[in-house]
This record gives C-alpha cells, sequence and structure tokens, in this order.
C-alpha cells in the first residue's frame, strides 16, 4: 500500500514510517500541514496518517478541504485530546477512524489495514469458513471438523467479528468498538477474557490454533 | 389558563397599574364625597335661609284673615313637589296648597291641588303659630337628592374608563414584560445547560431596567464563553505538549521491544517500563476528560438513554473477567425504568467505572449487583458489593482526585475512577451516595430526569 504520513513531531513520524516501511507498505512523510495538502491533492495513497495538530494548516481543515475537493483517500486522525466532542469533530470533518496518542504501533498498523480495505468483504456470505471452522450465519451454528460448537451469542459475534476479517489483526480497542460499542480503554483485561474463552470451545479441543495473538497488537484468524 | 392569569396577575406592570387603578379610585371618591357633602350642606343652609326668610315675610302680615289670603295667593302659584305652604286659622279653615294628614301609617303630606295626592321625598319644614293659627312652609330637598344623583353619575362617568384603560394598559405592558422575562430565562436556561453562545440580545424597545439587566447577562455570557475556551485551549495545549514526549518514550520502549533481543530482568525492566507508560497515559486520559467534562460538556448533546442497556453491556462485557477473579456479576433490571436524558458515552464509561473498582476491591467470592430500578419519579441505579466496604469517615475522601485508601494502594487503578464517576453524574444532575452494604459498599445514583417511558 501506499501510505502518506502528515506528522510533524520527526519521532513519532519516523517512527510510524518505519514500522509501516518494515510491513511492506510504501510510505510518504511529510512534516507541515501545507507539504501535506500538496501531496495529498496528487492522491495516488491508500490510506492517510493526519495528525490533528500541524504546522501552517492543521489536520481537520486539510481533511476538510481534501473531501470539499472531492478526495475520498481514507484518513486516520492522530490525536492528543481523545474527548468525544474531539472525536465527533474529526469523524464530522471527513475523518474515518481516530487514534489518540500515545499508541502502540500495532494498534495503528491494524487500523490502517482496516481503513485501507472498508468495506469489509464478505458481507453477503451466509457462511464464513476457516481452516476447518465453518459458521453458518443463518442457522447461527458452528462446526470445526464437523464437530459442533455451541457458542454465546456473544463468543458467536466474537468469532463473526474475526472470521469476517480474515487474515487482518483486530485489536482490543478495535473489538471493543465493534462488539460493546464502547469507545473508551477499560482498565480490566475484559477483551482477553471474552477471547480466552472463546478459545476455551473454538481451539482448545483442536490440534491447531485457530485465534492466533498478534503480540502487542491485538487477535488474528488467518486466510 | 389559570395558571396563566396566576402568573400574569403577579407580573409586575400589571400590579403596578392594579395599585394605580386602586390609588385614583379611592382618591376620586375621598374628594368626590367631601364636595358633595359640602354643596348637600350648603345647600340644605340655603333652604333653611329661605325658610326662614319666607316666615318673616308671612310674620309681616297684620292680622288672620290678610295672613290666610297671602298664603292662598302664594299658594296658587306654588307646586307643592317643591314648596308647601298650609295654614290651619283660627276660623278652622285650611289654607294652602297641601296639608299635613295623618292616618293609620302615620303623618304625612297630602296635595290639595290635585285629589289629595300623597307628596312624597324629603322636606325640610318650618312651623310657626301666627294670628291663632298655625303655618308650615316645607321646601322638597329633592334638589339634594338630584344633587347626589348628578355626582353619582360624575363618580362612574370619569371611574369606568380610567379603570378600564388603566388595566388594559397593564395586562398590555404585562404581556410584554412577561415575554421579555421570558427571554432572559430561556437564555440563562440555555446557559446552565452548557449553550454558552446564547446570547439574550435586547432590543431598544425593551424597558430600561430589563434591557440593562439583559445586556449584562450577556456580557457575562461572553467572559464565560471566552474563559471557557480559554480552559479548553489550556487544556489541549497541556495535551499535546505533554503526550508528545509521552508519545516518543512509548516510540523507543516500542522500538526496543520489537528490535532488541532482551531476556531475562532487562526484558521485565521493559515490560514494566511500558506498563508505567500506559498507567501515566491512562491517568492523565482521565484527569484530562475529567477537566473537560467540568469544563463544560454541553447538554444539548444529550439523548434519551436507555440505563437498562448500558448495564446489561456492561455486564455482559465484565462477567468473564470476574468470573475469571471469582466474583460474582449480576444484573438486577426492574421492568419498565424509562430512559434518562444524558451522554450514552459518559454514563456506559461510569458504569464500567464502578463495576470495575468494585472487583478490583473486593476479594474473590464477593457479589456485585448493579440494579436499576424506579424510585418514585426518578431512576435509581445502585452498584453493590459484599466487600469490606468504605468506612464512613472515608467516604467523602473517595471521591477526590487522585486519592486511594491506605489498604487499596497495592492495587491497580488511578484513583481517579470514583472522581469521574462523581462529575459524570453531577453532569446529569444524578445525586450520588456511598451506602453500606452490610457487608461492603453500595454506590447509589438517582436521575430526577426522566426521559417518557417505554422511548429509548
Amino acid at each position: 500500500m501506499k501510505i502518506l504520513v502528515i506528522e510533524d513531531d520527526e519521532t513519532t513520524g519516523q517512527f510510524i514510517a518505519r514500522g509501516l516501511r518494515e510491513e511492506g507498505h510504501s510510505v510518504d512523510l511529510v512534516t507541515d500541514g501545507r507539504a501535506g495538502l500538496i501531496e495529498a491533492t496528487g492522491g495516488t495513497h491508500d490510506v492517510m496518517i493526519v495528525d490533528r495538530m500541524l504546522p501552517e494548516i492543521d489536520g481537520l481543515t486539510l481533511i476538510k478541504t481534501l473531501r470539499a475537493a472531492g478526495n475520498r483517500t481514507p484518513a486516520l486522525f492522530l490525536t492528543s485530546l481523545g474527548s468525544v466532542e474531539d472525536r465527533i469533530g474529526g469523524l464530522n470533518a471527513g475523518g474515518d477512524d481516530y487514534l489518540v496518542k500515545p499508541f502502540a504501533f500495532g494498534e495503528l498498523s491494524a487500523r490502517v489495514a482496516a481503513l485501507a480495505r472498508r468495506p469489509p468483504a464478505q458481507e453477503q456470505d451466509t457462511v464464513l469458513k476457516a481452516g476447518g471452522l465453518e459458521m453458518d450465519l443463518i442457522a447461527r451454528k458452528v462446526t470445526r471438523d464437523g464437530v459442533t460448537i455451541d457458542l454465546l451469542p456473544r463468543e458467536f459475534a466474537i468469532l463473526e467479528h474475526l472470521l469476517r476479517r480474515k487474515g487482518r489483526v483486530q485489536t482490543r480497542t478495535m473489538l471493543l468498538e465493534a462488539i460493546w460499542d464502547i469507545s473508551f480503554d477499560p482498565m480490566t483485561n475484559v477483551v482477553e477474557t471474552h477471547i480466552s474463552r472463546l478459545r476455551a470451545k473454538v481451539d482448545k479441543p483442536f490440534d491447531t490454533e485457530l485465534i492466533k495473538t498478534v503480540r502487542g497488537a491485538g487477535y488474528r484468524i488467518d486466510a | 389558563m389559570k395558571a396563566r392569569l396566576t402568573s400574569l396577575l403577579r407580573s409586575m406592570p400589571l400590579r403596578l397599574a392594579l395599585a394605580l387603578v386602586l390609588l385614583f379610585t379611592l382618591v376620586s371618591l375621598i374628594s368626590l364625597t367631601a364636595t358633595y357633602l359640602v354643596t348637600a350642606r350648603s345647600f340644605d343652609q340655603a333652604l333653611r335661609n329661605d325658610l326662614t326668610q319666607r316666615m318673616a315675610g308671612f310674620r309681616a302680615a297684620p292680622n288672620a284673615l290678610a295672613l290666610a289670603q297671602l298664603v292662598e295667593a302664594e299658594a296658587r302659584e306654588t307646586d307643592p313637589e317643591r314648596m308647601v305652604l298650609s295654614y290651619f286659622a283660627p276660623n278652622l279653615r285650611h289654607y294652602g296648597n297641601a296639608a299635613l294628614a295623618r292616618d293609620s301609617e302615620g303623618y304625612h303630606v297630602v296635595s290639595l291641588s290635585q285629589d289629595s295626592p300623597r307628596l312624597t321625598g324629603q322636606y325640610l319644614a318650618l312651623t310657626a303659630a301666627l294670628h291663632g293659627g298655625q303655618l308650615t312652609i316645607a321646601r322638597s330637598r329633592s334638589e339634594i337628592a338630584a344633587l347626589r344623583r348628578g355626582f353619582l353619575n360624575i363618580l362612574v362617568l370619569s371611574l369606568v374608563p380610567t379603570v378600564l384603560v388603566a388595566l388594559s394598559g397593564g395586562v398590555l405592558l404585562a404581556r410584554r414584560s412577561a415575554r421579555n422575562v421570558q427571554a432572559v430565562a430561556h437564555t440563562l436556561d440555555k446557559l446552565t445547560t452548557g449553550d454558552l453562545k446564547a446570547r439574550v440580545g435586547a432590543v431598544p424597545a425593551w424597558s430600561d431596567d430589563l434591557a440593562e439587566i439583559a445586556g449584562r447577562i450577556d456580557q457575562m455570557a461572553e467572559a464565560q464563553e471566552s474563559s471557557v475556551a480559554a480552559i479548553k485551549q489550556v487544556s489541549s495545549d497541556i495535551a499535546h505538549d505533554l503526550k508528545t514526549p509521552i508519545q516518543r518514550v512509548a516510540v523507543h520502549l516500542d522500538e526496543l521491544s520489537r528490535h532488541a533481543e532482551l531476556t531475562g530482568a532487562a526484558a521485565e525492566d521493559l515490560d514494566r517500563a511500558q506498563a508505567e507508560i500506559d498507567r501515566i497515559v491512562s491517568v492523565f486520559g482521565s484527569l484530562l476528560q475529567i477537566a473537560q467534562i467540568e469544563s463544560g460538556t454541553p447538554r444539548s448533546r444529550f439523548r434519551p438513554v436507555d440505563l437498562g442497556a448500558l448495564v446489561a453491556i456492561c455486564v455482559d462485557l465484565y462477567e468473564p473477567s470476574a468470573a475469571e477473579t471469582g466474583h460474582v456479576l449480576a444484573a438486577d433490571l426492574a421492568p419498565d425504568v424509562p430512559a434518562v436524558p444524558g451522554d450514552r458515552d459518559l454514563l456506559l464509561q461510569l458504569l464500567a467505572n464502578l463495576v470495575e473498582n468494585a472487583l478490583r476491591h473486593t476479594p474473590p467470592g464477593s457479589r456485585i449487583t448493579v440494579a436499576l430500578k424506579l424510585s418514585g419519579p426518578a431512576v435509581r441505579l445502585a452498584v453493590s458489593d459484599s466487600g469490606p466496604g468504605i468506612p464512613e469517615a472515608e467516604r467523602e475522601n473517595v471521591l477526590r482526585r487522585l486519592y486511594r485508601l491506605d489498604r487499596s494502594r497495592g492495587t491497580p487503578g488511578s484513583g481517579l475512577g470514583l472522581s469521574l464517576v462523581s462529575v459524570v453524574a453531577r453532569l446529569h444532575g444524578a445525586e450520588m451516595r456511598l451506602e453500606d452494604n452490610a457487608p461492603g459498599l453500595r454506590v447509589v445514583l438517582t436521575f430526577p430526569d426522566v426521559v417518557g417511558p417505554g422511548s429509548s
């Protein structure tokens, strides 16, 4: 993917660019809003990562200007504030996602991947498959290697979410947003316990591990 | 209708108008009555003088016959309705235009000219014994009665229009001022609920005193708006200036963990450093959030929130974690609890904080219940646990920022959980009480405002 990073703090900008390049993306890094606007107007990027506080032109104005000019490149805001108003303001201006500083690279990477592939594929499928696992969305039945697995509604929803995004990492906060519609970060490891319950049913009785833990990031079911 | 009338009657201009009308009526009554009394008395005096004079005239007659002729002559030209003349001569004959008759009902005056009809009305009479007979002259007081009618007419004709004009003017003014007062009240409501852009905007048509108050309110709102904006700018600057270095530290630690092959104690140190960064970020984030809520989260963004649904989400989210630490987490939802106006995200966080707090500060095996019910007109949310509770003397303190009980120092947590809960509760106008659950702690939130039943 070709990714544009507009970040005025050099350490953070370099960190993002290096991490994304290691993942095989091509990255353009600029450090102020004006240069960012010029780069973005080319319209050749798959995703933009934009700091909200930028010299010359701030991030909000930059995205508003691009959207007004018809540029639809998915944009992820980086912000220091993270209040509800701040988030709503960012999304209203035309941002697609939102990440509060400081963030772990895994979180950023997972969200960039999610942005690039919007909307999720397989929306029309009635059966989701991965490895030997099959999820029948109409009968609401799950089997693995022919063995029926009984799941509670919440476990079913988490598994469905991961299956629909096969091959992509889902972070704790992404799961919290998608499954419970929660936009704050609980102190306790709630997501981890939900996943381990799900694993006890989906993975434990079988040889191979389907739900993988990605260190420092989240969870993934391989395609 | 009745309420509108009451509020109209309580308004300042109408009260002034009523008081003025009352005063005017009173003064008019007193002055007219006084004038009437004085005039009536002088009329009366004039009648008496007239009678005395006439009597003197009759006294001048030399004998009874001359007097009788004089009375007859005058009586022929005098209407008994106006003046009665009556002379009983010594020869037992009666001269005059009327006579004092007596029957079973008492004395009365009868006219002699037209078949002796009774004469009514008041008369002022003077009687004298003259030349062996008795002469009576009486003047009717009907003129004084006419005078009274005249004065009453003046009273009615002058008072009724005055009262009507004053009253309708008062009502008109009262309605106008009620509208203006309404505009002021509306603006104040908006300001107190967080819409800091609201202004009264008095126009020149307003009365001076009200326009002055409105102007001051607008000045105050202006000052408040700019100081809130300044606070927001400061917290945004602080957030940016502090978070950037924290971000850099996090970046360096992240790079270390990804690229350096650390083992043993070094790896542990790194994990600990990363955990500390997380804690700094979380405390910082909570402080920032509390400051932001306190500096005016607009209540205009409030929507009906189904607290029951939030309790369900929360219990669902924390149930596995609770089970893992041996806690029992349960919801106790009464049916048909109405929604409350609020900010869903903040209320959900409030609930999560209370549940996390209970999980963190109670030993394994404790029971945690989140109960929601209708209590009178209000919605009552209670999170109770069967843990050690909080000593009564400490209950005030735990709501203070960053305060932690001595026994909790070893447990994770920022010491901001309950502060945030109390700030969010205050934002929603909810009363927050810490009670003894005997044993354990019960946090009770009472939301006085509810949205109509059934909506969500």
